[in-house]
């Protein structure tokens, strides 16, 4: 018993804290009707001087494409591995994406911005399509994009 | 006078064209092309099973499947057979064949070369739980499409 309690107790401190360090957030992105293709979109995050900090996610899965996500391409060189494991398919006009994850929580309320490149083929790229605060007083409340996004929103 | 302006515009152009073309992935003299043959024979000692090779952006293009059975899609330099680029979709059973030369695998020729073939799905995409320092491991992402 006092070993069943000292596993409890180290499975308490080890994972409890593991828990508290990151929350789910759920990203919504809208698409126009802007009656093309899919589009290739770009979700990830920068700090306030808009230094990238890594991928959440990647929709469209030919990697010959993301060159045309310009910001995106230009922050990770265009390495496969930044989007490893999280990649999908492209989005259809008029569309929504919606995407869960469970984010670090020293991202939020800490300066970051989340950050969306878009393109679609044949109509132009869309690079920084959208940026807005990752705080959790944004948190809910959409923001129109430059291009092909109607709105985007994320919920925690 | 004209004729220097027009010789001019030409070189200009011509010289914007191969600026363009400096972006393609493989630059090869057709001398130093490999044969098709070679390509295969590259692919299958590596275990991969030949679907089918191409050219595009001047590098050799095979599809086929891996040792492990999951689709593959390599782009490999026309001289030297090296792997310029690989894509690898495990558990993809869509076909990949692509034979309106607009370089994906929608079957429209022209303006669709972005679209996945599952775009217009709503099934959940679940992927393996990347390295990613801004996610927690455990759990990995999920999309939907609606």
């Amino acid at each position: 018993m006092t070993k069943f309690a000292a596993a409890l107790a180290l499975v308490a401190a080890l994972g409890l804290p593991a828990l508290a360090e990151a929350r789910e957030v759920t990203f919504t992105t809208k698409l126009k009707q802007y009656g093309g293709p899919g589009a290739y979109i770009a979700l990830y995050v920068t700090d306030g001087n808009g230094q990238y900090q890594g991928t959440l996610w990647m929709a469209g899965g030919k990697s010959k494409y993301y060159r045309h996500l310009g910001d995106w391409k230009r922050a990770t060189q265009g390495d496969l591995r930044e989007i490893d494991g999280i990649t999908g398919a492209s989005v259809g006009s008029g569309r929504t994406l919606t995407v869960k994850l469970d984010l670090a929580d020293a991202l939020i309320d800490a300066g970051y911005q989340i950050r969306i490149d878009a393109a679609v083929e044949n109509m132009g790229d869309s690079p920084g399509e959208i940026v807005a605060p990752l705080t959790s007083s944004a948190a809910g409340q959409p923001v129109a994009g430059r291009g092909y996004v109607e709105s985007f929103s994320y919920s925690m | 006078m004209r004729h220097r302006v027009l010789i001019a515009a030409l070189a200009l152009t011509t010289l914007g064209v191969g600026a363009a073309l400096a972006d393609d992935d493989c630059e090869a003299p057709m001398a130093d092309w490999q044969p098709r043959d070679a390509v295969k024979q590259m692919a299958e000692s590596k275990g991969w099973t030949v679907r089918r090779i191409k050219i595009d952006d001047g590098c050799y293009e095979i599809t086929g499947r891996d040792a492990k059975g999951d689709d593959i899609e390599a782009k490999v330099h026309p001289a030297t057979l090296a792997i310029v680029e690989m894509e690898s979709e495990g558990g993809d059973d869509d076909d990949d064949e692509d034979d309106d030369e607009d370089g994906d695998e929608d079957g429209n020729a022209g303006n669709s070369s972005l679209v996945a073939p599952d775009s217009q799905s709503a099934a959940p995409l679940t992927s393996p739980a990347p390295r990613n320092p801004l996610l927690n491991g455990n759990s990995p992402p999920s999309a939907v499409v609606q």
